[in-house]
């Protein structure tokens, strides 16, 4: 399930398929699920992870060595997805490993797997377009970013082909560095709102309890990605978890 | 020269980006075709490339390696002579027109061989402007005399540590930096790839070559050549030297990819020429690719970093598959043996790069006959390859300077630490 339009702030996390091996990744998930995430990324790694910070693209090349792919990523959700009913699971993945893939043949096993929505950041809205039915049909939503630099035009135009919710990438650059949450940031959200009654998924630079506490309010889901694998990658799966329990505690409340 | 249909080149080419860089590439589009057609902006660029570059280039015959060979009448077109050494600098003095137009301040780029980020400093201290340059460590390591004039002419040159540290990492690289910067920053993508308008716009300024080697082929031999050879990397040479022959179809037109050390996968850098290479969709475009069935993009290898590319320009995979454009390799031995033939025969020093155009080149000219025309594209100097080179045609002379100039250099810097 997704949230509804306005739910208090929600932490989406992440998993590199593969990183730091398939084993780890489905206790990774479970730690994550029993802290509380109700949203959980499952990244298929890529070589040229463009719209990454180097966090994620070495993640992405230790999972690529671990037998990370596009099948160990449906393999996976297939069990995590049964496992923890609670938690929706979204496929997280650059466009070519799909495309190589077959898309057709791999949006009905991602939706047979029990994979809720898709997160494909080099795949534009003019390409989805065409795929809007079958998804539909699938239950398998697209879930667009938009940008700051965004025209009002497009930012409608992506907001109509989005599912599920729209990904308010925060800032320019890529994902892994700070973002500042000041006026700016809030009239930027407020221009996305006119546009779309979804939820709103905000990512890129969300690293710290202030981070989120900035959000509470503003956004329905937080994605807390690159520092959750800085945590996985330093302090291992278990520590992790703790860490993404104890800054789930401080989300205020409405 | 030849048209995208809305980016797509048959079905290769789109611009398959994050959602940030959208905003550039279509204020660049916009900007690139409300000017390509107006002869204005050309004649602006031809003047430019004539005075800044030492346009136009000649169009040199190889008399004593034709008949030695004993085939066709070879020819040399000499983008070596351009200022920087190679055919880049064209692409770069167009981007530059652009960049003033758009009123930017700074510019980044990706380079392999690093004639690309060459020619990119080269502007940036032209015009003013701030540049940073992206190129594997692994480049680095084989072209570092380009390293050290690019950082000499002011650039900030970043080292990509990222994957096998060559090109494909530096554009992952740049297309990051862009990513943060685009509003204030232009991306001089070096070659015939990436996003549109990117193949589009670079094959347009590259084209000056073939728009040159028409008149000087009709003023020299009296006629149009029979073939054109140019190697292959990204393909911005060779869609330089095709571009104005498209339809002349008793023209052929070959591209010499870099063959390596052999077909085996990791060994090489063919995509058009064995079925090495499978469509794919990355790096911002469709093309083919070479890549394992998961995807993910391969592993390359060539003697010349510049050919040591994973993908391929849309429009050549287009012609490639259409019949226009015959798609050929030549290996690292086989490219070795041409780089000496010509410096031996002839006198010019080739860039290992276009050395592959020179293998395909000679190989097809040998199987012509002696009243037909075959122009290979020099599209570099080899002067930046006189370490691969050193190592190619191993010399103890050599190896002792490098250890006397070794000591030299860190006597100089214990002095200069010492003050």
């Amino acid at each position: 399930m997704f949230p509804a339009q306005y739910d208090d702030l929600q932490i989406m996390s992440h998993a590199v398929v593969g990183f730091p091996s398939l084993e780890e990744n489905e206790k990774a998930i479970a730690g994550l699920a029993a802290a509380g995430v109700k949203l959980i990324e499952l990244q298929v790694p890529f070589s040229d992870p463009v719209a990454d910070g180097h966090t994620l693209v070495n993640a992405c090349y230790e999972a690529l060595k671990h037998g990370g792919s596009v099948q160990a990523t449906l393999d996976l959700a297939q069990r995590v997805c049964a496992r923890h009913p609670e938690v929706t699971f979204i496929l997280m993945s650059y466009l070519n490993p799909l495309y190589r893939y077959g898309l057709e043949d791999l949006f009905e096993q991602a939706a047979a797997a029990g994979i809720r929505g898709m997160i494909v950041p080099d795949w534009p809205v003019e390409e989805i377009e065409p795929w809007l039915p079958k998804l539909d049909a699938l239950g398998l939503a697209p879930i667009l970013m938009v940008t700051p630099n965004t025209s009002p035009e497009r930012v409608a135009k992506i907001t109509r082909a989005s599912r599920g919710m729209v990904y308010v990438v925060s800032r320019m650059g890529v994902t892994g560095h700070e973002t500042q949450w000041g006026e700016k940031f809030q009239n930027y959200i407020a221009e996305i709102r006119k546009h779309t009654d979804l939820p709103l998924a905000v990512g890129f630079g969300v690293r710290t309890a202030d981070d989120l506490e900035a959000l509470a309010g503003k956004a329905e889901v937080a994605a807390f990605c690159s520092q959750y694998i800085e945590w996985q990658r330093d302090d291992g799966s278990e520590v992790a978890a703790q860490k993404m329990h104890s800054i789930i505690e401080t989300i205020p409340q409405a | 020269m030849i048209r995208s249909d809305n980016g797509y080149f048959g079905e290769f080419g789109g611009r398959f980006v994050p959602e940030i860089l959208l905003p550039a590439l279509t204020e660049l589009e916009d900007l690139f075709f409300g000017l390509r057609d107006d002869p204005d902006f050309w004649e602006e660029y031809v003047t430019l490339c004539q005075e800044f570059s030492g346009r136009p280039t000649p169009l040199t015959p190889l008399r004593r390696l034709s008949k030695q060979l004993g085939g066709a009448q070879i020819w040399l077109k000499r983008e070596d002579l351009n200022h920087s050494g190679a055919h880049k600098i064209n692409n770069v003095l167009g981007q530059g027109l652009l960049v003033q137009r758009m009123g930017k301040q700074r510019v980044i780029a990706e380079t392999g061989a690093g004639q690309h980020g060459l020619a990119t400093a080269i502007m940036a201290a032209r015009l003013g402007l701030e540049a940073t340059i992206y190129m594997g460590a692994e480049d680095i390591e084989r072209q570092y005399s380009n390293v050290f004039w690019m950082r000499q002419l002011g650039s900030n040159v970043v080292g990509v540590t990222t994957g096998a540290q060559t090109l494909k990492e530096a554009l992952d690289e740049a297309l990051r930096d862009w990513a943060a910067s685009v509003e204030t920053t232009h991306y001089v993508l070096g070659t015939a790839c990436g996003p549109a308008p990117f193949p589009e716009l670079v094959s347009y300024f590259q084209s000056i070559i073939s728009d040159e080697i028409k008149e000087q082929s009709q003023r020299q031999m009296g006629r149009l050549p029979d073939e054109i050879v140019a190697c292959v990397g990204g393909g911005s040479n060779a869609m330089g030297a095709f571009g104005a022959f498209l339809e002349d179809h008793e023209v052929a037109l070959v591209g010499v990819e870099a063959g390596g050390l052999s077909l085996e996968d990791g060994k090489h850098s063919v995509r058009l020429s064995h079925n090495t290479g499978e469509t794919g969709i990355a790096q911002g475009y469709k093309t083919l690719f070479l890549q394992n069935d998961d995807g993910q993009l391969g592993d390359t290898h060539s003697i010349a970093a510049g050919l040591d590319y994973v993908g391929v320009s849309p429009i050549l995979a287009y012609l490639s598959q259409q019949g226009r454009v015959i798609p050929e390799s030549a290996t690292d031995d086989e490219v070795t043996e041409a780089f000496s033939l010509l410096m031996k025969t002839e006198g010019i020093i080739p860039a290992l790069e276009s050395a592959h155009g020179l293998a395909g080149g000679f190989k097809r000219a040998r199987e012509m006959r002696p009243d037909q025309n075959v122009v290979i594209n020099l599209s570099g100097r080899g002067d930046k390859d006189i370490f691969n080179i050193a190592r190619a045609f191993p010399q103890r002379e050599w190896t002792e300077f490098l250890q006397r100039e070794a000591a030299r250099s860190t006597e100089l810097l214990a002095q200069k630490r010492g003050h």
